[in-house]
This record gives structure tokens, C-alpha cells and sequence, in this order.
């Protein structure tokens, strides 16, 4: 074999691997050199990391196992099934796949004209719907696509009151007055906080109908769901990023929403089965404490009529908003205003202001203000506020009139000492590697700099623990485009990192510059 | 994570429970097949194979519930072994990193890492214009055509220094191995 024949074969294998075709397509070989190339190909390889499944794996996989365990259980009888499974991956053929893209492409010019009617249809039959009752199946995805069924729940739902039936039996009820969780399994009825109330904020038919209305919005095509016909909204709501709405074409009601990747985490809620004014009975809203069962109060709260009230119980001198709240509710350690759409937590601080890692930061009270996804959070005259909600800016804004959001368009990182180049091109196969679900560690920009100044201080690599560890390394501006990140000790006293490619949530960090100490 | 309850339904083929087991098990289970075979499609047969495996293993046996995943694991370098044996009876060679049927699951673990650590050392032995081509075609997965352009070399430059650094990086391999 000739050498140009060796490169050539060993540059088309590495392409075989890197396009995860199998590795025998090169077929069989006598000439040992190659066959040894080849194998040394295969090790350096194993430094990379493994090219994960496509969305939806283990469902895939279980549904795939489920079927072949059965089925071999059905023919042992008489003949044992010695044929290797079948691959889940070819219960997709590419073809359905095209043809699905197709009509999506097709369906999106034709419903552009249509866009208001559904919407309008929809909260006229959402202010028409007096209640409901359904199974809702809550699923979620993982950056690397990976999707698992979170839980099932049973639900009841009459004006602003409702109950949820969990898969273990737990039911919890809220009838707007109080709150209680039944166990089956512990023989407790454990009485909750009324507020912040979690599920009000997951998939409320008459919520997703407003926000629809009131938000940007666009048809982008036609699905089935749950053997329902659908027609599928993009929403977009300002400043957030766009999720997904579908809705019943004969009910016109919504029956699937589909967050946005948030935390490298994406929800699809689905009602997979759905009754519309049906008749619920009264008793599911009752406070009922059923026989031989134990009542828990776990710091429940209290509905308090006065600010005077809500001081008496929970001992915190409150920071107070201009607008009066809807609710106030009193805990043993903090107290809650309720605005409906909004909340705003009080409560005392327990240890140091610790941001969530992927948090942007602006001010507030002439200190850090941390801005998660909906949730605003800061201390202020020794009090922990946390606002969450549609209207929390305004509403923040009361208590903290200096509060300023992130400035995407500050310039942070110019003041570097030491520039850092970078190459745009492998930034961006950088990016695209993160998009797959690979390295996610690169959407932190914590991180990013750990890597960064360990390598300066162990170029050869990083082995085991890194020399200059996590706990050293503080996060003091982030716009959500640029970034500094401080460092206790080792050679680097600050790191600036900028979001190159997108500046949303999915972008990734690379380390700019930095000040050497 | 997996309880008891599930163990008994999944080997029955209950959906749910399979899930709930495939759900905490499948991902270090698929990197530690695909770290073997270096093939996505491939990864996802021995994967699914494996599940089937034990689960026909369990309907007999009692499922070692403390190290469940440790089984899976030496489940699965046996139906790795069986296609290597297969393969080769069929004139295809691959050498899944000189399997070696008397390693149990522990010792190939351990034999992982020192591998790795091994080959970074021998990694940097190469000069720096041959450890960038290899990272950038293999690890970083680019073509020959873009790696040519980030390095500055045309396409055969690319290929005749990469066929290069392989021939050192096996030498060296087999020098210190």
C-alpha cells in the first residue's frame, strides 16, 4: 500500500469517527501499519467527549426494552429469539423526519393569516371554561436532549381553586383559603404556606391564554397531541425567550406548553386527557381530615388582614411597597404580599448573599441584585426581598428605587491588562459543540475561568482537583454578555469573560482578559 | 433511586419501571459502551442490549441491587467481547482496546484511567504543531479542510502531519508501554 494511500485512509477514517459512522466501513485491512494508525486513532479519541443520543433516549430506550422483554416472553415457549435488538434509533426513519419538516414549512405560510382567530378563539373559550378536569404529564429536556418523564398528575380546577393528584396518591388541595397536602402513604394531612403557591406558576390554562393575548405571538404550524389536533404558537414574551403553546382545534383551548431552555433545562406540560366543563364535586375542595389520619402544621402561614398583623407573627419589620397587595400572608421567620400575577418574599438572611451561578447581576439598595429567569433578589436594610413574577420590577422598584437591571451594552471588560485572543472559529465550534449538549460547563462563567487560570497554573493539564479551587473564584459583574470573575490567589487576580457568539442564555463564555496580580 | 418494586416490574417488562431505571443508569452506563466502541449507533445497540440482558438475568436471578450499575456494566463488556469475537470470525478486525475477558468491570474501570493518563503524557511528548492537528481533527472533530484553514496548511499538509503525529504517537506508545 502506497503511503498516499495510508494518509488518505487513516484521514478517512478519523472522518468515519467524526461523523459517527460505524468503524468498520473501512473495512478489513492486512497492511499493519494502517491497522495500527488506526487503533491509535481510536485512543486519542477516547479523550473526547462521547457523542450522546438524540432527544428523548431513555424513554426511547425503555419503551424499545419494554417491547423486546415482552415479546421474548411471549415466544420462549417454543423458540428462544437470538437475533440482536433492533436499534431504537431506526424507529425513526429519516424519511418521516423530512416529510414532517416539509409540511411544517408549509403550514407556516399558510397559518401566518390565521394567527389572531386562534388566539381570540382561545380566550373566549378559556373565559367560557367554569372548570376542568385532567391529566397533565409534566416532561423535561436536558440541554444534551435527553428528555424523562417527570411525573404524571390528576388535576381538578374550579375558579381559583384546585386539587392535584400525584402519582404516589398525594393529593393537595387549595381552596384559596388554605392549603393541605394528603398522604396516603404517611396518614398525614400536612397544612402548606397558601403563598408563593409553585403550581399557579407551571401550566394554568387561564394564565396561558392571557399571556397569549397580551404577548407576541405567531402560528408556527399543526400537531397532534395526545391524539388531539393542535395548532402550535410560538409566544414571545419581552425580554423573555419564546415558548410554545398548543392549542385544541376543537375545544380551542391550550393542552401543551413547552418552556424555553432555562438553566440548560426545558418543561413540556401535556394534557393527555382533558375534560372542559365537566362536574366537579364540591368535596374535592373541602378541608377534610379523613379518619385515623394525623394533621402536621409545617409553618403554614396565615391569611393577616394588617401589615401590623404580619409584624406580630413573624417578628420582621417589613420593607413596604406603594401598591397594596392583594394578600398578605405571615410566617414564623418572613412575610408575603401577594400581587396575584406576583409575590414578594420578605424574609430575614440567613449567612452571606450567595448569586445562583448562572444569575446576572445588576444593583439594588447600593447592593448585588441577583436577576434569575423571573425572580428578582437583593438584601436591604438587613432583609432578604425576593420578588417573582410578571409585574417584579415595578413592584421592586417601590421598595428599591436605585434598583438597576443589567446593562447588556456596559463595556466590563475592556479595562483588562492582558488581552486575550481568540479565535472565532473555534469559538463557534465551541458553541456548537455546547448546543449538542456537550461541555455544558462552558454556559458558566465561573467555570470558564476555573479552566482558564488552572491552566495557566498547570499547563499541561488539569488532573484531579484543580490546583486553584471554585471556592476561590467570585463573580462580581455579569450583564449577561460580559463577565468578571475575581480570584483569591494564584497568578490571576481577575478574569473577563465575554458571551462571543449569542448573548442569551445558550451562549457560551470565553475568557477575554484578565489582570495578572 | 430504583427501588425494589421496580426491579420486580421491570424484569416482568413494565414500562414505567424500566424507565425509572433507564432513567438513573442509561448515561454512565451508554459513556462507559461508547468510551469502548467509539460509535454513537453502535453505543446505543450494546446499551439497549444490555438492559435486555439483565433484565432476562433478573427474571432467574436476584438483581444485585447494590452495585446495579457495576453489573450492567460487565453485562455489557460481554456483549461487547461477543460482537468482537463475532466480527473477527467474519474477517472484520476491531480491536476494541485489547478487550480482555478476564478483566472484571473494576480493574477495566482503573485500566481506563491510567490509560488516559498515559496518553496524555505520551500526548505531549509530540510537538506542539502535531498535538494541535490531532486535537483539532480528532478530539475537536474538524475536517481536514477546516482544520487546514485554522492552522494555516493546505488539505495534504494537513493529512501527511496528521498521519505523521499518529506514527510518532503509536511509536511512543509502543516504546513506553
Amino acid at each position: 500500500m502506497s503511503k498516499y494511500n495510508t494518509e488518505e485512509k487513516v484521514s478517512d477514517y478519523i472522518d468515519a469517527l467524526n461523523n459517527e459512522q460505524k468503524s468498520e466501513i473501512i473495512g478489513t485491512t492486512d497492511d499493519q501499519e494502517l491497522e495500527k494508525l488506526m487503533a491509535t486513532v481510536r485512543l486519542v479519541r477516547t479523550l473526547r467527549e462521547p457523542a450522546l443520543p438524540e432527544e428523548g433516549y431513555p424513554h426511547r430506550l425503555a419503551q424499545a426494552v419494554s417491547d423486546k422483554l415482552k415479546k421474548e416472553k411471549q415466544s420462549s415457549s417454543n423458540q428462544s429469539v437470538k437475533s440482536a435488538p433492533k436499534s431504537i434509533r431506526r424507529i425513526l426513519p429519516p424519511m418521516a423526519a423530512l416529510a414532517a419538516s416539509l409540511l411544517m414549512l408549509l403550514l407556516i405560510n399558510w397559518f401566518g393569516l390565521f394567527n389572531q382567530d386562534v388566539v381570540y378563539a382561545m380566550e373566549k373559550a378559556v373565559a367560557q371554561l367554569s372548570n376542568y378536569h385532567g391529566i397533565l404529564e409534566i416532561r423535561t429536556k436536558n440541554a444534551a436532549g435527553v428528555e424523562w418523564l417527570v411525573r404524571q398528575v390528576e388535576i381538578w380546577s374550579e375558579d381559583d381553586k384546585y386539587a392535584i393528584k400525584q402519582d404516589d396518591g398525594t393529593v393537595t388541595v387549595n381552596n384559596g383559603q388554605q392549603k393541605w397536602q394528603i398522604s396516603q402513604e404517611k396518614k398525614e394531612v400536612v397544612l402548606l404556606p397558601l403563598l408563593p403557591d409553585p403550581t399557579g406558576n407551571s401550566f394554568d390554562l387561564r394564565d396561558e391564554a392571557k399571556r397569549a393575548k397580551q404577548y407576541p405571538h405567531t402560528i408556527v404550524g399543526s400537531e397532534l397531541v395526545a391524539g388531539r389536533q393542535t395548532t402550535k404558537l410560538a409566544i414571545s414574551p419581552p425580554g423573555g425567550r419564546e415558548y410554545y403553546l398548543w392549542v385544541d382545534t376543537e375545544t380551542n383551548l391550550p393542552i401543551q406548553l413547552q418552556t424555553a431552555m432555562q438553566n440548560a433545562l426545558q418543561t413540556t406540560y401535556t394534557f393527555v386527557s382533558f375534560e372542559p366543563n365537566t362536574e366537579i364535586n364540591p368535596q374535592r375542595f373541602a378541608y377534610q381530615v379523613p379518619e385515623g389520619y394525623q394533621v402536621v402544621e409545617n409553618n403554614p402561614g396565615q391569611l393577616v388582614a394588617t401589615i401590623e398583623e404580619a409584624v406580630a407573627i413573624s417578628g420582621l419589620n417589613p420593607l413596604l411597597p406603594e401598591q397594596a397587595p392583594t394578600r398578605i400572608l405571615a410566617f414564623e421567620d418572613g412575610i408575603v404580599f401577594d400581587y396575584g400575577d406576583t409575590t414578594i418574599k420578605e424574609t430575614l438572611p440567613e449567612g452571606e448573599f450567595v448569586l445562583a451561578p448562572d444569575a446576572s447581576l445588576g444593583t439594588a439598595a447600593s447592593g448585588q441584585l441577583e436577576v434569575w429567569q423571573e425572580r428578582l433578589r437583593w438584601r436591604q436594610d438587613g432583609i432578604e426581598i425576593q420578588v417573582e413574577g410578571v409585574q417584579r420590577v415595578e413592584l421592586a422598584r417601590q421598595i428599591a428605587p436605585d434598583l438597576a437591571l443589567p446593562n447588556s451594552n456596559q463595556d466590563l471588560v475592556s479595562k483588562a491588562q492582558v488581552k486575550v485572543s481568540v479565535d472565532k472559529e473555534i469559538v463557534e465550534a465551541d458553541q456548537k459543540q455546547v448546543d449538542r449538549g456537550s461541555s455544558p460547563w462552558q454556559l458558566d462563567p465561573l467555570q470558564v475561568a476555573l479552566v482558564f487560570v488552572n491552566l495557566k497554573v498547570t499547563p499541561e493539564g488539569i488532573q484531579g482537583e484543580p490546583v486553584i479551587p471554585m471556592s476561590s473564584f467570585k463573580l462580581v459583574e455579569n450583564n449577561s454578555a460580559e463577565a468578571v470573575v475575581e480570584v483569591a490567589n494564584g497568578p490571576i487576580e481577575r478574569v473577563y469573560l465575554k458571551k462571543l457568539v449569542r448573548q442569551d442564555d445558550t451562549g457560551i463564555w470565553s475568557v477575554v482578559g484578565y489582570d495578572p496580580r | 433511586m430504583i427501588s425494589a418494586d421496580d426491579y420486580k416490574k421491570a424484569k416482568e417488562g413494565d414500562l414505567k419501571a424500566i424507565e425509572n431505571i433507564c432513567v438513573v443508569t442509561w448515561e454512565p452506563l451508554y459513556r462507559f459502551i461508547y468510551y469502548k466502541v467509539q460509535n454513537r449507533e453502535e453505543a446505543e445497540d450494546i446499551t439497549q442490549e444490555t438492559y435486555v440482558k439483565t433484565l432476562t438475568y433478573l427474571q432467574k436471578n436476584n438483581a444485585p441491587q447494590k452495585n446495579f450499575l457495576g453489573f450492567m456494566k460487565t453485562v455489557s463488556l460481554n456483549i461487547i467481547r461477543d460482537r468482537w469475537r463475532r466480527k473477527k470470525r467474519a474477517g472484520v478486525i476491531v480491536n476494541f482496546q485489547e478487550i480482555n475477558p478476564e478483566e472484571t468491570v473494576n480493574i477495566d474501570e482503573q485500566n481506563d484511567i491510567a490509560q488516559r493518563l498515559f496518553l496524555k503524557s505520551a500526548l505531549a511528548k509530540l510537538s506542539q504543531e502535531q498535538q494541535m492537528i490531532l486535537d483539532l481533527r480528532i478530539i475537536k472533530g474538524y475536517s481536514v479542510a477546516e482544520t487546514a484553514k485554522l492552522v494555516g496548511k493546505t488539505e495534504a499538509a494537513v493529512r501527511t502531519a496528521q498521519h505523521r503525529a499518529l506514527l510518532a504517537l503509536a511509536r511512543i506508545l509502543d516504546d513506553e508501554g
